[in-house]
């Protein structure tokens, strides 16, 4: 049956593999292949990847609703086809569906008594987080009049409702405005800071980037880069802008060969360049010519720079 | 625990459903109309009234097995409700038998509301009320405890659309057991493998003429009897049923438990 997954680890998967339809007739497709990933406790790990890339095929092997075709899952040491490992977890699906006729209120009421809650427990659970997720005037409303991201909200709630110590969302963020994003970062920081830990997946990088310790790419169903965020992100400047006062709008011939792009806007002349070796000799050429420098930014690699890379090289 | 909050959400999901209304108006409407037809029937007004009153209430019964039982599962899977649901610790039965619960508590309230309603009605047209009509509306009951599996095994497999045709055809199927039987025993010489196959069918469709009392129910209230099968009988039935509904909810479990969702 397979050997236990590390107490330590609240998500582990080993050879994880996924095929679709491998009927005689039907075209052959590979969700998944070869998946080792491990999620620490008490950590937010951001699981990235294209659409198609497999990463809601991954979260729903890992929530019990596809079973994988070859390798394991464990959740704190359950084999993810054991009910028990679903007792220590938190889900939410992408763009989750509810029961149209049920209220806010009800539904949180509903899936506590799924996880096992005591009916006061359920109570004071359900109006926290209705008040917390903004819902608290429309828990008596049924689903069907909830906006997206009045949905989204409660998807939320309903999947920290029981305080789980592992949490999986489904792009969390989807539907939500710039607030609505904010305050879901907000809700995955305390998760950790409460010692849970989270898994997401999403397509929106510079949330992942701010609040991720760790996070895995995943292109065509197989992981191509996985670690802290720190040492992804090598901090390799690609990039330098500088900008100086005092410039007339003809430039300074000293930059051509050296700048990838120079302009001027009217009120500051604008110079970049692609390493810091380079800025310091732009500088000192805008210095010579008179100018005074204003501006010296360097452009260190995002996330999404390092995503584009990664599964371009790997033929993304 | 599961099982039973299912159950509940199931039945509060039907009850908020309009469509239960349109089919328990309708029920309504063929009980108050039994009066009528029994009008021109010279002379068995009573005997028509509840023969045609237990017919509406057994049709009533059996469109919600069907049209609600069908899309039970298909609705979860196809509107994604299912996936936050298994995700909990919840095992893949506890939901099957969650849903077939609710429905069969659905019936029978609906049941126990429309069967008041009749029974009051005869009472106050004057007809004979005897426990015999009890009876027939128990099996009726238990007959569609099993409709109800046979739809849940249906709707775990298929579209409502198919699901609908092919439970009704097995709803109406189950109703001629006995003269599969009579026509496997008419060829049985000429035809054997003919009689062969027809056993085979008869075996495995559910004998929902089993649960069909209606005609005794009538007569024996026609006398004032109180009973319109021996006791026996009934619990023979009733274990029947619940043995059939049984194994096809098994049958629906191993078709939906490694359902890739």
């Amino acid at each position: 049956m397979g050997v236990a997954g590390e107490g330590e680890s609240a998500i582990k998967t080993s050879g994880l593999g996924m095929v679709y339809n491998p009927g005689l007739f039907a075209h052959r497709k590979v969700g998944l292949q070869d998946l080792d990933l491990t999620v620490p406790r008490g950590s937010i790990f951001g699981y990235l990847g294209q659409n198609g890339a497999g990463k809601t095929t991954t979260i729903k092997i890992l929530a019990g609703l596809q079973f994988a075709t070859s390798g394991q899952a464990w959740i704190f040491g359950h084999d993810v086809q054991d009910s028990r490992a679903r007792r220590d977890l938190g889900f939410m699906p992408e763009n989750p569906y509810f029961y149209e006729y049920l209220t806010g209120a009800e539904t949180l009421h509903f899936f506590g008594q799924l996880s096992g809650l005591d009916r006061a427990t359920r109570s004071r659970r359900t109006q926290e987080l209705l008040a917390q997720f903004g819902l608290g005037s429309a828990g008596h409303v049924p689903l069907r009049e909830y906006s997206k991201g009045m949905r989204q909200r409660l998807g939320l709630a309903q999947a920290i409702l029981h305080q789980p110590p592992l949490v999986i969302l489904d792009e969390p963020m989807t539907g939500l405005d710039p607030l609505g994003r904010r305050d879901v970062r907000n809700v995955i920081l305390s998760l950790r800071d409460a010692g849970q830990t989270v898994f997401f997946s999403s397509h929106i990088l510079s949330d992942v980037e701010d609040i991720c310790d760790r996070v895995c790419v995943i292109n065509k169903g197989r992981a191509v880069a996985e670690g802290p965020i720190h040492a992804l992100l090598t901090g390799k400047v690609l990039e330098v802008s500088l900008a100086a006062s005092g410039i007339p709008a003809q430039g300074v011939p000293e930059l051509q060969g050296l700048a990838l792009r120079c302009w001027h806007d009217g009120a500051l002349f604008h110079v970049l360049v692609d390493s810091e070796e380079k800025a310091q000799s732009a500088k000192a050429a805008l210095e010579k010519a008179g100018g005074t420098l204003r501006v010296i930014q360097p452009h260190k690699e995002s996330l999404e720079e390092y995503f584009v890379r990664v599964t371009e090289v790997d033929g993304g | 625990m599961i099982v039973p909050v299912i159950a509940l959400n199931t039945f509060r999901e039907a009850v908020r459903d309009r469509i239960l209304y349109v089919l328990l108006v309708f029920g309504i409407l063929m009980i108050l109309i039994s009066r009528a037809i029994g009008w021109v029937s010279f002379g068995g007004e009573n005997k028509i009234m509840t023969d045609v009153g237990l017919g509406a209430i057994w049709m009533f019964s059996g469109m919600v097995s069907i049209f609600i039982g069908t899309g039970l599962i298909y609705k979860e899977v196809d509107k994604r409700t299912i996936y936050t649901t298994l995700a909990k610790p919840a095992e893949r039965w506890q939901f099957l038998a969650g849903k077939y619960l609710g429905l069969v508590l659905t019936t029978l309230v609906s049941l126990v509301l429309l069967s008041a309603l009749f029974l009051a009605y005869l009472w106050l047209c004057g007809a004979p009320v005897t426990a015999a009509l009890g009876q027939a509306l128990f099996l009726n009951f238990v007959e569609m405890m099993v409709v109800t599996a046979v739809a849940i095994l249906f709707g775990s497999a298929s579209s409502p659309i198919m699901s609908a045709i092919f439970t009704t055809l097995v709803f109406f199927a189950g109703q001629l057991t006995k003269w599969v039987v009579d026509l496997g025993f008419i060829y049985q010489q000429t035809h054997p493998w003919l009689d062969k196959l027809l056993h085979l069918i008869y075996l495995f469709l559910p004998n929902l003429h089993n649960f069909n009392i209606r005609r005794e129910a009538v007569l024996a209230t026609q006398a004032r009897l109180h009973m319109a099968i021996p006791a026996s009988e009934l619990m023979a039935c009733t274990v029947y049923g619940l043995a059939y509904a049984l194994a096809l909810l098994l049958a629906a479990h191993l078709l939906f438990k490694r359902r890739n969702l």
